[in-house]
């Protein structure tokens, strides 16, 4: 090895590595046109969001009529007549789902990291067999499993809960997490475990020491999806919870249409402002370890 | 090799765990009470005496509260009956009903649509009330109510309001363009024609003289009882012909041509309620709604709409309008309080202190009488409304019959049908005839 | 006794010396590999009952209110007699086969960028993930009608360049393309995976092709690609497997129709409409298997030509 690669190069923070690449191959012009098309394109993603955020300020009757971003009549009172228009604060709504995200990430991390650890890393008796059950539990149709799972919930006991919710992600259900944990831990070196393994390590011990840390951007990445779904998911609480005090967020949101009368458009849009600020926030927070970048490549 | 984490000195550090040990205090407290209530903790309270009632309905906050504030009334009235409600959009409504039926959870009391009442109660899911006929009193309803909910014989519901359709005109542009507002009772299909052809005209296309809906159930049924037909017949049958159907599309396809009518691809689908509606965004000058939106659409008009019959009343072989009701309120065959269930219908239904805290959010009270008790305590839009609709109640009009099962999928069929016709990829005769072909065999299979 | 599965691959191997030993060693093997898979072992029972369960249901006549009645393979006869859930076919089809490589396109040339350094990096990947956060909210779905209207910006933009309006959203020609763009718009989860990926690729292997003088193509082709392979297939299966399951922007963009003229009737809303709304949910049962052996097959076509085409570094 050239003495130039001799010490692989450590993941450093952003603006470092950042700063590295950039040194390769862009001119200042090429970085300009690179920011401008970066700024087009932000700007038709933002479009949407800055509609909902204006529209959430206007009076129910010109948000349909007033297309401009810029209200013609402000009217912020949506949001905190919106906080108490339902039978409960929109507090309750916003800690209940918080809750459930929350036990979710952690359900999600914990079983998917496991069983994906399995299916990349060790061999077993029917691994191939289980890896295509798995990846097959992915392609039904959720609807027509509906009905069979909430007789299974319902007979356990658990209408009203949030177990139907919340089980399921401990107990590595979610394919898709399991899936790209273990499409990250394949493109990992296997000369990492061998060393491993040479150093007397258990299978545990190389999955908690060596594969796990390296891992980072795929949990960073399963944390924020499951973040994101869990907390947007409708159908999941529309059928198991009956009680108002346990609804979510979606839930809540939902109960300002009516979409046979006339809803709380303004009402129903500043919640959903409100709704977005944890998950843009959390993404915001996650993304740093998106990005960093494996510590060493483990090569000796 | 080693990251060098920046250095913070030592008193940050320790405000910033304190900060973020606060944060987290003040944040656990209502998250285990989430916790708590999550996990089976709490609404555990098995009170030995008294019933729980498990009622359900669609609509949104709204409604809710009206229909909260009637059930007060019962609730205090009757101390020993507690009751579970529980609402959603009419959506996810049907889906969680349906669920819950089929896995055997099915509420006491719930709000049952028109289309999909024979689904249900054919299947005997719904409770025969004729069986509690002590304890429910049907007969303040006129004929035409009480036969809404009506199977062979047996009642599978109480019509929870009534409505009818009715076409709504913006008398502004009638006035702005100089166009004379029809007679509402006397007008026909070729008097709307004429009055949208002017307002197209007098705006240059500004503003279409109308836009009602042609692919709606609710709006071809009234003309095909008007050529004598029924779309829904008495024993579940198909009964509109080929004829007739075409006779509609053919119709509002005049209208587009000669631009009374918006043209092709004008109409987006996309819901919103009366204050995204084109008639309140000034782009149309008329269209046909149901009575109970009456208030909605006239508020975002800003109070400029009439109310009027449907055309073709007065020329008909027969009387085209209806008296319906946005849905019934039906108890499930397997309820385990069914006298319970009963007497709060009852209430709902003949009480008039129950319909002066709904007012008129689900249309106007089924019960004559207590229709005309509440009338007065109205908002004046909802007086016009239930004045229109008390006028049609006296008169004979013809039964309107509840959907034969498999009788939803018709609507699609109708919607797919005459966007086809309305993009010119199919003739109307051509699409009247697989309509007929498609309905037919959907009621048949 | 455990066989390894290695060798059962592989026919013809020869049986490995000294069978005692490797029968211990295997045993233990199985045992990590088990372990591992535990909470998921426990977690099929509550996905595989359901799955047989509809499975079942298939063959049934069921009606949500009455038991089922096994009636055979008449479901799946109708359906081939049922020219709507052809239509629906062929919408699933051709928006999946569009929209997948286009939005996985997007992504990897946003990623790309995105991972080159720009100063605020963190703002714009939180600015292109947006759109998937709103995804097919109702929101957005009331947006796309002013953008995609009669009036709209779309049709204003056009207008510039002499294109007649165009109906978007309830043309049954156009309306299948709206829904396409709204996918591809909302590339960010793709994006942010890729990105990941991409920061796993060792900057010394861009480093030692710099300094040999290779081209951007050439480091995108010999360095990126292979080494991003593992992630290109995961989101390319991933995509297929959610393109051909669509359902909720077409569910809220016509309001639980099928679009105009069931131009954006997806396989998997029609499936809702029968089970849930027509109370067949034997038939959407039989729908829900069929579309599981047409995902299974094209995911398999995929997993079999990913022999040439992905790398993983073992």
């Amino acid at each position: 090895m050239s003495s130039t690669l001799q010490t692989p190069r450590a993941a450093k923070p952003d603006e470092d590595a950042d700063a590295h690449i950039e040194r390769f191959g862009s001119t200042r012009k090429s970085r300009f046109t690179r920011h401008m098309i970066l700024c087009v394109i932000g700007l038709v993603m933002m479009y949407p969001l800055l509609w909902l955020v204006s529209s959430s300020v206007k009076p129910n009757g010109l948000i349909f009529s007033d297309l401009s971003l810029w209200p013609a009549e402000w009217s912020p009172s949506n949001y905190t007549e919106g906080w108490t228009a339902l039978e409960w604060d929109f507090s309750v709504y916003f800690t209940n789902s918080i809750v459930i995200v929350v036990l979710s990430i952690i359900g999600n991390l914990f079983s998917c990291s496991l069983a994906a650890y399995g299916f990349a890393r060790l061999n077993f008796t029917g691994r191939k067999l289980f890896f295509a059950l798995m990846l097959g539990t992915m392609m039904l149709p959720g609807h027509v499993l509906l009905i069979p799972q909430y007789i299974l919930f319902a007979k356990l006991g658990w209408l009203n809960t949030y177990y139907p919710l919340l089980v399921p992600n401990f107990l590595a259900t979610n394919a898709f997490y399991i899936f790209l944990m273990v499409q990250f831990m394949r493109s990992l070196p296997q000369e990492l475990d061998d060393a491993a393994r040479i150093d007397g390590c258990g299978p545990f011990r190389t999955f908690w020491s060596i594969i796990l840390p390296l891992c980072r951007p795929a949990f960073a990445t399963t944390a924020i999806f499951t973040f994101i779904s869990v907390w947007n998911e409708f159908f999941g609480p529309l059928l198991y919870l009956t009680d108002p005090e346990l609804y979510t967020v979606p839930l809540a949101l939902r109960q300002f249409i009516d979409s046979e009368g006339q809803s709380q458009w303004g009402q129903m849009f500043a919640m959903s402002v409100l709704s977005l600020a944890p998950i843009v926030g959390f993404f915001i927070a996650g993304q740093k370890y998106l990005v960093k970048g494996i510590a060493t490549t483990g090569l000796k | 090799m080693k990251e060098q984490p920046p250095s913070t000195p030592r008193s940050e550090l320790g405000r910033r765990n304190l900060l973020k040990a606060t944060g987290l205090g003040l944040a656990a407290a209502p998250a285990l009470a989430a916790c708590g209530r999550g996990f089976g903790g709490g609404g555990d309270d098995e009170s030995g005496d008294g019933v729980t009632l498990n009622m359900v309905w669609w609509g949104d906050a709204t409604r809710a509260e009206k229909t909260q504030a009637a059930l007060d009334i019962f609730i205090e009235a009757n101390p020993d009956i507690k009751i579970e409600v529980e609402y959603q959009d009419s959506g996810p409504y049907q889906d969680k009903l349906a669920t819950r039926f089929a896995a055997g959870d099915a509420p006491d009391l719930m709000a049952m649509r028109m289309d999909s009442l024979r689904e249900y109660a054919d299947r005997g899911a719904l409770l025969d009330l004729n069986e509690y006929g002590d304890d429910i009193d049907l007969s303040g309803l006129s004929d035409n109510a009480a036969s809404l909910a009506e199977v062979d014989g047996s009642v599978f519901g109480v019509p929870a309001g009534l409505n009818a359709v009715g076409f709504v005109i913006r008398k502004d542009f009638a006035e702005q363009y100089g166009v004379e507002v029809p007679d509402g009772n006397t007008w026909s299909w070729d008097d709307l024609g004429a009055f949208a052809q002017a307002i197209s005209d007098a705006s240059g296309k500004e503003v279409y003289g109308t836009g009602f809906d042609v692919q709606t159930l609710q709006n071809i049924v009234v003309w095909v009882r008007q050529q004598g037909e029924d779309l829904f017949t008495e024993d579940g049958q198909f009964g509109a012909t080929e004829a007739t159907v075409e006779a509609w599309l053919t119709m509002a396809d005049g209208l587009r041509q000669s631009g009374a009518y918006p043209p092709a691809g004008f109409f987006e689908e996309i819901g919103g309620g009366p204050e995204a509606s084109y008639i309140a965004q000034g782009k149309l000058a008329s269209q046909i709604i149901p009575t109970n939106n009456f208030l909605g659409y006239n508020e975002a008009c800003g109070g400029n709409l009439v109310l009027l019959r449907i055309p073709g009343e007065a020329q008909a072989v027969r009387r085209g309008q209806s008296i319906d009701c946005p849905h019934l309120w039906s108890v499930a065959a397997d309820s385990k309080h069914p006298k319970e269930a009963v007497k709060l219908l009852e209430f709902l239904t003949n009480d008039p202190e129950a319909s002066i805290a709904t007012g008129t959010t689900r249309g106007v009270p089924a019960n004559e009488s207590v229709a005309e008790e509440i009338k007065d305590s109205l908002e004046p839009d909802d007086q016009v409304a239930t004045e229109y609709l008390m006028g049609l109640q006296g008169e004979d009009l013809p039964r309107s019959y509840t959907y034969p099962p498999g009788g939803s999928a018709i609507a699609d069929f109708l919607d797919v049908i005459a966007v086809e016709v309305e993009f010119g990829r199919q003739t109307a005769a051509e699409g009247a005839a697989q309509f007929v072909a498609e309905a037919k065999a959907a009621i048949a299979g | 006794m455990s066989v390894d599965t290695e060798s059962a691959v592989m026919p013809g191997a020869v049986a490995p010396p000294a069978p005692q030993v490797k029968r211990r060693r295997g045993a233990r093997k199985d045992r990590a590999g088990y372990l591992f898979l535990l909470p998921w072992f426990i977690g099929m029972l509550f996905t595989i009952v359901p799955f047989f369960a509809s499975l079942y249901l298939a063959f049934t006549d069921y009606n949500l209110l009455n038991a089922p009645k096994w009636i055979g393979l008449e479901n799946f006869t109708a359906m081939f007699r049922d020219p709507v859930l052809l239509k629906s076919l062929q919408v699933t089809f051709i928006y999946t086969f569009v929209s997948v490589p286009l939005s996985l396109a997007a992504a990897l040339g946003v990623a790309m960028i995105l991972n080159r350094g720009i100063k605020g990096l963190p703002w714009y990947r939180a600015v292109f993930y947006l759109p998937s956060l709103l995804g097919a909210s109702v929101a957005v779905v009331l947006l796309w009608r002013y953008v995609f209207g009669l009036d709209g910006i779309v049709n204003a933009f056009l207008g510039w360049f002499g294109v007649p309006a165009v109906s978007w959203t309830s043309d049954p020609d156009y309306a299948l393309t709206t829904l396409i763009i709204l996918h591809i718009w909302t590339f960010g989860s793709p994006m942010v995976i890729f990105l990941a990926g991409l920061r796993q690729i060792p900057v010394m292997y861009y480093e030692a092709a710099a300094v040999d003088g290779a081209s951007k193509w050439r480091r995108f082709r010999s360095i990126t690609l292979p080494l991003l392979s593992p992630i290109i297939f995961f989101n390319l299966i991933q995509s297929l497997i959610a393109s051909f399951q669509t359902f909720t922007q077409g569910f809220v963009m016509n309001n639980g129709g099928g679009g105009p003229a069931n131009s954006t009737l997806f396989y998997n809303l029609y499936l809702y409409q029968q089970g849930f709304n027509q109370f067949n949910m034997g038939y959407a049962s039989a729908m829900a298997w069929t579309l599981l052996v047409i995902i299974a097959v094209f995911t398999a076509l995929t997993f079999f030509t990913a022999k040439y085409w992905v790398n993983y570094d073992s």
